[in-house]
């Protein structure tokens, strides 16, 4: 699998399966973890990270893992942020320097950037609502690269990781919300203040730091320590489906009182994305929110909910310029942008102009 | 309080000067056995680990000074390029910066001490982080013999893990 391949697949998370798909975009669950031997990245040599990847290289090969490593430290700068854009590889990573990379799997549920803040990141991913399922993946894919790897652990504060606020478990359980209606209703403050108050974070979709874009919103644990994952993923189980309530209400205020409203909303929204000549990625996300939104409440019946969680991700800038094969500036994307969009949306009849 | 170079409780506590600077070293009977140290082979009597003891109590408010300036032997990371970084710089520097680390986990965590999933135990991993450390030295000073030396001994520990 090379990188080219990857823009003529999407990942299994985006596939809109699995229990509460309609809100939950997807599970994911990442371990921290670090060799025992050697300094943090951030300390390491270069030869040392070399060192670091090769063990972590062989670790992967002898567990049989199907997977494509990808050299990041040798990647183009498009590369790299082609990679972010699908959530395989962080934003640290991309920045970072010397010898590190990314093994993926052809599905991209599994993920283990190496030389990231920690030598191993490990990120299991699910489209629905399937932390169970997840943890049980990802523990199993963490014992067998421990056949092969002494991981820095202490009895008393767990997996050693270079920063002390992942130590202890080094696990983040995180879900992938789509939230419209409570952001519509303007309750969304309210939610997030509930959350932090139990030592929750909610982030946007690409991360720390970055805008929520289409109403998506990650919520996941903050503390690491001192409680067991089963226990982290329990605080999960039992908080998420509260807010899933709320949003369905918010989605029933919404139909109920202004269906009229809410139906042109998503229509003019599906309209644009059909038609439109140069779009900016920001509409993009927001139009596409409302299609989502309007093909979960029987608005919209000819368009699969799965395309429009890949149009996400696809009609982003490194996406779109994979594509094209070239780098586009800011207007050239526009136009790149709204040729993607209506390829994809006229259900794979060609009515390209250029 | 662990020993410095694997998992085990340690048992063997010594204050030695390295380089003018006063470094304290804390080690299981089997690693303290490694490293030469003669022990004897029944445990320690009751009456030695006290004074142990009450000998690190005193000097717990002179760690906290100094606890800016101290620096790990492994990773040569200071707590104060901790503090301004926030990232620490090998495993060891759990132990190292204990004093420090301990009330800012009990802040963000809520707790101290681990629970959950447990790692398997890998005696040889923290002395080939030393020794790690030491080529890295070794290096920095050009002494290319002893860098050879290390490496095989790196070597051969890595084949035994
Ligand atoms: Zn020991
Ligand atoms: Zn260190």
């Amino acid at each position: 699998m090379t990188l080219d391949d990857l823009t003529r697949t999407s990942g299994e998370w985006l596939r809109g399966t699995g229990p509460e798909s309609d809100i939950v975009m997807c599970s994911r669950i990442r371990l921290a973890r670090n060799l025992a031997d050697f300094p943090f990245t951030n300390r390491a040599s270069r030869s040392e990270k070399a060192g670091i990847e090769s063990q972590v290289k062989s670790a992967i090969d002898s567990a049989g893992l199907e997977v494509s490593y990808f050299d990041v430290n040798s990647m183009s700068n498009l590369d790299r942020q082609f990679l972010v854009e699908r959530q395989i590889i962080s934003r640290e990573l991309a920045g970072g320097e010397g010898p590190r990379g990314v093994a993926v799997t052809p599905k991209e549920n599994i993920s283990i950037m190496v030389n990231e803040e920690d030598h191993l990141r490990i990120q299991y991913m699910l489209s629905g609502f399937r932390l169970h399922e997840v943890w049980d993946e990802i523990n199993a894919l963490d014992d067998q690269l421990e056949d092969d790897i002494a991981y820095a652990y202490s009895s008393s504060l767990g997996y050693l990781t270079a920063c002390p606020t992942n130590v202890g478990t080094g696990i983040r359980v995180g879900v992938m919300l789509h939230l419209p209606g409570i952001v519509a209703n303007k309750q969304i403050d309210k939610v997030f203040r509930a959350l932090q108050k139990i030592n929750l974070a909610v982030r946007g979709l690409y991360g720390e730091g970055s805008q929520a874009f289409g109403d998506f919103y990650q919520i996941s644990n903050q503390q690491t320590l001192g409680k067991s994952e089963e226990e982290i993923i329990k605080m999960l189980t039992d908080v998420v489906p509260q807010v899933l309530q709320f949003e369905r209400s918010a989605r029933q205020d919404l139909i109920t009182g202004r269906r009229q409203h809410l139906h042109d909303q998503v229509s003019r929204a599906y309209g644009i994305l059909k038609t439109a000549q140069t779009i900016s990625s920001e509409e993009t996300m927001l139009l596409l929110s409302s299609v989502r939104m309007g093909i979960n409440l029987g608005l919209i019946d000819d368009l699969a909910i799965s395309t429009v969680n890949e149009l996400f991700i696809q009609t982003q800038p490194a996406f779109l310029q994979k594509l094209r094969g070239s780098e586009l500036g800011v207007e050239e994307r526009n136009v790149a942008r709204a040729s993607y969009l209506r390829s994809r949306l006229s259900n794979g009849r060609p009515v390209e102009d250029d | 309080m662990m020993c410095e170079r694997c998992q085990e409780e340690a048992v063997v506590h010594l204050a030695e000067l390295v380089d003018g600077r006063r470094r304290e070293r804390h080690l299981c009977a089997a690693c303290a056995r490694d490293a030469g140290l003669i022990l004897p082979d029944t445990p320690l009597d009751l009456g030695i680990d006290e004074a142990l003891q009450d000998l690190i109590k005193k000097h717990v408010g002179e760690l906290v000074g100094e606890l800016a300036e101290s620096f790990c032997p492994d990773c040569r990371l200071r707590y104060m390029d901790f503090r301004t970084g926030g990232r620490l710089g090998c495993p060891h520097d759990y132990q190292v910066f204990g004093a420090g680390l301990t009330p800012m986990l009990q802040r963000f965590h809520g707790a101290t001490r681990h629970v959950g999933k447990r790692a398997r135990s890998r005696p040889g991993a923290s002395l080939r982080l030393r020794l790690r450390s030491q080529l890295r030295q070794a290096v920095a000073r050009e002494d290319y013999e002893e860098a050879a030396r290390l490496r095989d001994q790196i070597r051969l520990k890595d084949q035994h893990a």
